[in-house]
């Protein structure tokens, strides 16, 4: 099946541009369920309720900001389209970055670049200069809704564009006040733990992890379809992690077969 | 306020067990809007009901249906049921090897977390704070999986400030191949070596340091600015459709245009832009030393 763009554009840098169409990159695979009323197994509907219960119709719903305890600012659809104003339907690279220093936790949701008929040149260009520079481009564009940071890399010739989460949406470790222990893993602890991630040094290959769940969720479903009765086995007794180094041991005489 | 937990278990590296709890690595900033009955001003609620009684009902109340293979109806499952699935995947993330993090294409990253020691005992303690020192000591990243809300994921585990992150990875048969996108560029589309190296020239002139804390979210503050405007009687006007920019009749004399551009205010774009950049790049510097 030929792929579905999901917009299209230009990508803009300098007075460059580059029309292109964007893909979705992601495949969702994930079961979807139906939600069911676990007495009487029918099925579940969502509606509109006001504080007396009663429902409300979709063509009465409209969006309100709380701007203090129950007063309310209402936006048609139009007035939060005028949030996002772009002058151009591009995405606009604003700047370069050496790609190797972008933490993953910034990386969102994944698309594809392809160009319009016509643009293959301009298109083959700006990969082949992204790749000899070794840069990634970040830009903006307006997309679902929104104005969105993203990142323009080149992968196999193929430009992709990935949403970036922005700095202040992302949480400090330091905010979450873990506890110290009392006394810090000895030497010997941290040499040992280290041996041990020597053993399980592996270089990554995407393809040899596969989601083997899913399959199994579907032999439970069809178990439960023929009648048979499912039951969770009990769990396991949490292990004793208060001798660390017994358990290093083990594991590395484990580890080493 | 402690953040929530999203699930709980046990973190499993060879025989060491450490009990943690999961939490987002990303706090939601964007600007929410409640729905609102046109009618009378009241707040809005989302309710489940159940069909067959018109009653509403609780979340606990409700349980998975999945399609019956004769099309009629549903085989109804309960959470517990679907944890028997794979119960260890549900409750343990198993740590099964190290990989380089530079080897890790950064399509699959999906979404960060923290993991955190959720036992106090000093045991777990111990085992996490051991875990976070010899994973700092390492550049690999950990990988493992485990199920959440029933789904398996591949993770990828670091340590961030001295916290465990853990990132949802997706599997390589979530991500589509780019191989049959249409109109990509064939050999006869190969670029000139001038354009390239103009091409590259401006990327170079527009190149900056990454520095993450600079991007701020524009849209975000545009509400809030609409929403004020709102509040005080304004008229918002709905915004003009975006002009499409045509292609490029000259891509060399477009890209000599841009390079101009870019060396004679030291910053590509002319978008009257006048934030401030940390740590200018070298091509900032070669770029004010020509000028």
């Amino acid at each position: 099946m030929a792929p579905r763009s999901i917009w299209n554009g230009a990508v803009a840098f300098g007075a460059v541009n580059v029309p292109i169409k964007v893909y979705g990159a992601l495949e969702d695979k994930a079961i979807r369920f139906r939600e069911l009323h676990v007495k009487d197994g029918s099925e579940v509907g969502h509606r509109l309720i006001d504080q007396k219960g009663k429902e409300i119709p979709r063509d009465r719903v409209v969006k309100g900001f709380e701007v203090s305890g129950g007063e309310y600012v209402v936006l048609s659809d139009d007035e939060i389209k005028a949030a996002d104003q772009p002058a151009r339907k591009a995405i606009e690279l604003e700047d370069f970055v050496p790609g190797e220093d972008i933490d993953p936790v910034f990386y969102g949701k994944p698309y594809h670049l392809a160009p319009q008929k016509d643009a293959e040149d301009a298109y083959a260009l700006l990969v082949k200069a992204l790749e000899k520079s070794g840069r990634v481009g970040i830009g903006r564009v307006s997309l679902r809704q929104r104005e969105q940071l993203v990142s323009v890399r080149p992968v196999d010739g193929v430009l992709r564009m990935q949403i970036m989460r922005f700095a202040d949406e992302l949480v400090d470790p330091d905010s979450l006040d873990v506890d110290e222990p009392s006394k810090k893993p000895g030497k010997r602890e941290i040499d040992m733990a280290g041996m041990l991630v020597e053993t399980l040094a592996a270089t990554f290959e995407p393809e040899r992890y596969e989601d083997t769940y899913r399959e199994r969720v579907l032999e439970v479903v069809k178990a439960k379809e023929k009648g048979e009765q499912i039951t969770l086995p009990d769990p396991e007794p949490a292990s004793d992690s208060d001798d660390l180094m017994a358990a290093l041991e083990a594991s590395l005489k484990a580890s080493k077969g | 306020m402690a953040p929530r937990s999203l699930w709980s278990g046990s973190l499993s590296f060879g025989l060491v067990n450490v009990p943690v709890a999961l939490v987002s690595a990303v706090q939601d900033r964007d600007v929410h809007f409640n729905q609102l009955d046109k009618k009378t001003g009241a707040r809005l609620h989302v309710e489940r009901y159940c069909k067959e009684e018109d009653v509403a009902i609780e979340y606990d109340e409700v349980a998975s249906g999945y399609p019956r293979s004769d099309g009629d109806g549903y085989v109804m499952l309960t959470d517990l049921e679907l944890e028997a699935a794979q119960p260890e995947k549900t409750r343990t993330i198993d740590i099964s090897e190290f990989v380089d993090l530079q080897d890790v294409d950064p399509i699959y990253f999906d979404h960060p977390y923290f993991l955190v020691p959720k036992a106090e005992g000093e045991g777990a303690l111990r085992a996490y704070k051991l875990l976070v020192g010899v994973m700092e000591a390492t550049d690999r990243v950990a990988l493992g999986r485990f199920v959440m809300r029933t789904k398996e994921y591949l993770v990828a585990l670091r340590v961030q400030g001295g916290v465990l992150q853990l990132v949802t990875m997706k599997f390589a048969d979530e991500i589509r191949s780019a191989d049959d996108l249409p109109n990509l560029p064939t050999k006869k589309h190969q670029p000139s070596k001038g354009e390239v190296d103009h091409a590259v020239a401006l990327i170079e002139e527009l190149s900056v340091d990454w520095d993450p804390e600079q991007y701020k979210d524009r849209h975000r503050d545009r509400l809030r600015k609409i929403i004020r405007d709102k509040k005080k009687g304004k008229t918002i006007k709905a915004p003009e459709e975006p002009e499409v920019p045509a292609a490029v009749p000259d891509l060399m004399a477009a890209l000599r245009e841009s390079l101009e551009a870019a060396r004679s205010d030291g910053k590509g774009k002319a978008d009257g832009s006048s934030k401030a950049k940390s740590g200018g790049s070298k091509a900032k510097e070669k770029a004010k030393a020509k000028a």
